[in-house]
């Protein structure tokens, strides 16, 4: 299955990606986006606009029944063994196995992509390092907070060096130290090529980092461009606000809020 | 190794490494389970049982127990270990790496096999020291153990990935495996039995299995080899088969 990677492919390319599950709901209804190579990509949307599952097609933990994923050229389902082992997925919701400690779920999951024994024992010591858990190392996962167990989720998604890495709402109720190391990491790897693409409620966040947005509604992406593009074409001044004209709920903007606080 | 070498290497040292770690549960309490059943039927009851086919009571338990062990030590394992992993998602981490349906499939199999295949040889390898256990044709009771050993792994993995609760793999291990396992002549001659009980128990295939495992032992069978094997081999690769299918479509584990 070794097929020549084309260079000048995206790092994610989709063409009208459907996905209707089994109880018939239509959760991507031809989604079609490009993501060009290391580019910082935010994917915004309300709670079941479908942000999970376009990242469950692309990674492989869910089959779309229609359209195509490509992930730097390779077809997620038909070339599979490339196109995953490009990608580095922290989920939103924590799946530790909590019969291993830290240390061991960045070792096994080094080693589901190949990685050799020296090189996966030296990346882990050197996330360890980065995510502040290198205490931590021999613990077992379901001994960890909260915060800890996020941290650890992050750090296996890196482990293997991905060149797309996917941020499934990373930080959901996690921390200010946290969330600001995340970033700082994060950009720094992004400024080294890697690929991201981050789906977060967190708007400002996604307006900092972020060097495209689309908003994604109801399984179909509704606005795209940069965030300076965007609050242009609505005429607001932030992306939230954008985004809260897309949602037709512009009354909800924050500077109504500080308004009727002021008087 | 290779990169695809370390990869299939590393989900099996997962799946090995979890029964590992728990091995009072997973390897000391079946193996105090087959001592109970050898003491009991065998020591203690055993002699008050005429030989049977011309060997002590005890040494005949003997193959049908080491079969047993090693067929509920791999579905249990396997159907518990992928559960487990499908209820705390961190099979995710497995299924969207770049391996492939059949490293997966193996992968969660042999760690069943290995278990079921380690309190199986302890249990022998101990019966061996208390008793003269023949080896009448070790190469049929070779491959009859590795293909009983790889059937119920196979069934462990095919209950794991249908199971949603905990429940769904109890109830076929009490209600289907114990069941067949005991009444599949274990414990006695099936030439013992009433009409039409002595016809009806070859339908049962752990019948079958305990035939070929006795056969290997003692050189005696109330089966015919030949078509046990057989029946046995068609039924793992059916199962192997089916297994297969469902890990390339992600029944059940992929939405």
């Amino acid at each position: 299955m070794t097929s020549p990677e084309d260079p000048t492919a995206p790092a994610l390319q989709l063409v009208d990606l459907a996905k209707r599950y089994a109880t018939g709901v239509d959760a991507l209804r031809g989604v079609s986006l490009e993501i060009g190579r290391g580019e910082f990509f935010g994917l915004l949307g309300p709670n079941g606009a479908g942000k999970s599952t376009l990242i469950h097609c692309v990674t492989g933990l869910a089959n779309p029944t229609g359209g195509t994923a490509r992930v730097f050229g390779h077809d997620a389902v038909d070339n599979y063994e490339h196109a995953r082992a490009a990608v580095g997925l922290a989920p939103q919701d924590i799946n530790l196995d909590q019969f291993l400690t830290v240390f061991e779920t960045l070792d096994y999951h080094g080693g589901y992509f190949g990685m050799a024994k020296r090189d996966r024992h030296e990346r882990a010591a050197e996330l360890l390092d980065a995510f502040s858990l290198t205490d931590k190392r021999d613990d077992k996962t379901r001994f960890l907070s909260g915060g800890m167990k996020r941290r650890v989720v992050l750090a296996r998604a890196l482990m293997h060096r991905p060149r797309l890495l996917i941020l499934d709402e990373p930080t959901a109720g996690v921390d200010v130290e946290l969330r600001l190391e995340l970033w700082h990491y994060v950009q720094k790897i992004n400024a080294e090529g890697t690929t991201v693409l981050l789906t977060t409620h967190y708007l400002e966040e996604a307006e900092q980092l972020c060097d495209h947005i689309a908003f994604i509604d109801q399984g179909a992406i509704i606005a795209q461009g940069t965030p300076s593009e965007l609050t242009q074409r609505y005429a607001v001044s932030t992306l939230e606000d954008a985004y809260l004209q897309l949602a037709g709920r512009s009354e909800l903007s924050r500077a109504g809020l500080t308004a009727e606080e002021g008087r | 190794m290779t990169p695809r070498q370390i990869r299939f290497w590393s989900l099996v040292r997962r799946e090995l490494s979890r029964f590992w770690k728990i091995k009072r549960q997973t390897i000391a309490a079946p193996l105090l389970e087959a001592f109970l059943y050898i003491s009991v039927f065998g020591a203690a009851l055993g002699s008050r049982i005429d030989e049977l086919h011309g060997v002590d009571y005890v040494v005949f338990i003997v193959p049908g127990l080491v079969l047993m062990s090693w067929a509920l030590n791999a579905y249990t394992n396997n159907a518990s270990s992928i559960l487990q992993q499908k209820m705390q998602r961190a099979i995710d981490d497995q299924l969207t790496s770049p391996a492939s349906p059949l490293e997966l499939l193996l992968a969660f199999s042999l760690g069943g096999f290995v278990r079921g295949g380690l309190v199986s040889g302890i249990t022998l390898a101990v019966a061996a020291l208390l008793v003269d256990m023949p080896f009448e044709h070790p190469g049929v009771l070779i491959v009859s153990m590795l293909l009983c050993g790889a059937f119920f792994a196979q069934l462990g993995v095919l209950a794991g990935v249908r199971a949603e609760q905990w429940d769904d793999i109890s109830f076929i291990q009490q209600f289907v495996l114990t069941p067949l396992i005991f009444l599949g002549g274990v414990f006695y001659s099936a030439s013992l039995l009433p009409a039409p009980f002595d016809v009806l128990t070859q339908a049962n295939p752990v019948y079958h299995m305990v035939g070929l495992v006795r056969y290997g032992f003692l050189g005696f069978t109330d089966s015919n080899v030949v078509v046990s094997l057989a029946v046995l081999t068609v039924a793992t690769a059916g199962l192997v088969a089916l297994n297969l299918r469902l890990f390339t479509i992600g029944w059940r584990l992929r939405a």
